[in-house]
């Protein structure tokens, strides 16, 4: 009875009092696996973007996909910009002069795309019009780039576009740092190797993370994950042809695949734009897909030769119809957001003279010629083409 | 076995706080295990930490300002001394 009288003696601490003591010390001891995650993830040297994006990024690695994209959508929607607002007096200089300036007889010969119908009138000067992106290109630039105002709606923002003559270039899929995050055997250092950098004209974003694009991949003839069906693909043949289509061969690699990068449904395909492009989980793990944010896609026309678009404050519809108007019959979404959105082209060879293909895309023009985390694509002169 | 139950205050204390603490490691786990990743758990915990830190904080200020008026009440008045000083 004695001992009861002793413990009985002080009070007891109040439920509620140890239930906070117990939430406050779940919490600590939860913080220290995720310090020693976080600590790690920001220490290895994978990331070459500020804390800010990369713990953003260590969260949607860890868990926090779904949390991140919320955020994500509800500050675009809070910070989306309002329909109209003053008219452009000028499109920002892309390029280093009117494409077919110089040179005719072989030039004639070759296919050169058609410039843009302007949108919007009056159309401002070089609207639409297709510049070369490298001097002294000669008669046939590889790389053609344009901007155009993409939305009526919404005069202010410009496009940039541009067009990869498939028969002089080949198309190199580069693996990042960080992504994809499964073991490669050639990962290279995150850059485009420097042995290759001087038939380089042009290098740009890759798609989604693998965990949040729904999709897989094929490496240098090998599955990396497991191809999806009706997603649309990037795809390098061994005879070195680039086409984007619709995946129908199953999850495994064909052989006669060299590399596929999967990301989301097509937004174009067969010439129409994809009849299904507002939100669902197709759409993989992001922002919604009327949120108006810096989006990119490429696409394919009707001759075999890439197109790219980027532009920022577009909806994935906007983007495609981008991409549509530029002549893509088939094309697909690549990365989104300000931090991951770059096409570069570089003016002269050994990879001298880089310019992003808008003035503002947030990322250096120098972003893939030192190592990046994410993967991208390297456009490369084929070998004997003159520069 | 029986835990002791002669014990003194301190060592009552000591016993509670380690069985807050296993419930809470329990707790810490369970959520590591359910959770998707270590990166949401990091946010949750986070989040809870802050808000039980604001809480303790008002709690402790609340709790001296308390002190510090029934200080004050009990205290007599300076003008009352200086009145009894004057009269005497």
């Amino acid at each position: 009875m004695a001992t009861a009288r002793v413990e009985h003696r002080h009070p007891r601490i109040p439920f509620w009092r140890r239930a906070r003591r117990i939430f406050l010390l779940a919490a600590i001891a939860c913080l220290m696996p995720t310090a020693v995650s976080y600590i790690g993830a920001m220490t290895a040297g994978r990331h070459n973007v500020g804390l800010g994006v990369s713990s953003v990024e260590w969260l949607r690695e860890n868990g926090g996909n779904s949390f991140v994209s919320e955020i994500e959508n509800w500050y675009y929607s809070l910070t989306a910009p309002s329909k109209g607002g003053p008219p452009l007096n000028a499109l920002p200089h892309v390029g280093v002069g009117a494409a077919g300036e110089e040179g005719e007889g072989q030039a004639s010969k070759a296919y050169r795309p058609a410039n843009l119908k302007p949108l919007i009138h009056p159309a401002l000067p070089g609207e639409g019009v297709w510049k070369k992106a490298a001097a002294k290109a000669g008669p046939r630039p590889p790389v053609l780039l344009t901007t155009f105002r993409s939305d009526p709606e919404y005069p202010r923002f410009v496009a940039g576009i541009a067009w990869i003559d498939s028969s002089r270039t080949t198309l190199d899929y580069v693996p990042g740092l960080a992504e994809p995050p499964e073991p490669l055997a050639h990962r290279g250092n995150g850059e485009v190797p420097p042995s290759k950098r001087r038939q380089l004209v042009a290098t740009f974003n890759g798609g989604f993370p693998l965990e949040t694009s729904n999709a897989g991949l094929i490496y240098r003839g090998k599955i990396k994950e497991a191809m999806v069906n009706g997603i649309a693909t990037v795809v390098e043949y061994r005879d070195g042809r680039i086409d984007i289509v619709k995946w129908k061969s199953g999850p495994g690699a064909p052989a006669n695949i060299w590399f596929a990068k999967q990301n989301l449904p097509p937004i174009i395909d067969e010439g129409a734009l994809n009849p299904n492009l507002s939100d669902g989980p197709r759409w993989g793990e992001t922002v919604h897909n009327a949120i108006r944010v810096w989006r990119s896609g490429i696409g394919i026309d009707s001759h075999g030769n890439l197109l790219y678009a980027a532009a920022n404050y577009q909806t994935v519809e906007s983007l495609a119809k981008t991409l549509q108007r530029a002549g893509a019959v088939r094309a697909l979404e690549l990365d989104i957001n300000e931090d991951w959105t770059s096409f570069i082209s570089y003016r002269h060879p050994s990879a001298a003279d880089p310019s992003n293909l808008l003035p503002e895309m947030l990322r250096p023009a120098e972003r893939y010629l030192t190592p990046d985390e994410r993967d991208f694509f390297a456009v490369y002169l084929r070998s004997g083409q003159p520069w | 076995m029986r835990l002791p139950r002669d014990i003194s205050p301190a060592a009552a204390s000591r016993r509670s706080f380690l069985a807050d603490l296993v419930i809470a490691l329990a707790l810490a786990a369970l959520a590591i295990v359910l959770a998707a990743g270590i990166g949401i758990v990091g946010v949750g915990a986070v989040l809870a930490l802050s808000a039980l830190l604001v809480w303790l904080g008002i709690e402790a200020v609340a709790v001296r300002l308390r002190r510090r008026r029934r200080r004050r009440a009990s205290a007599p008045e300076v003008g009352d001394q200086n009145r009894r000083l004057d009269a005497s």
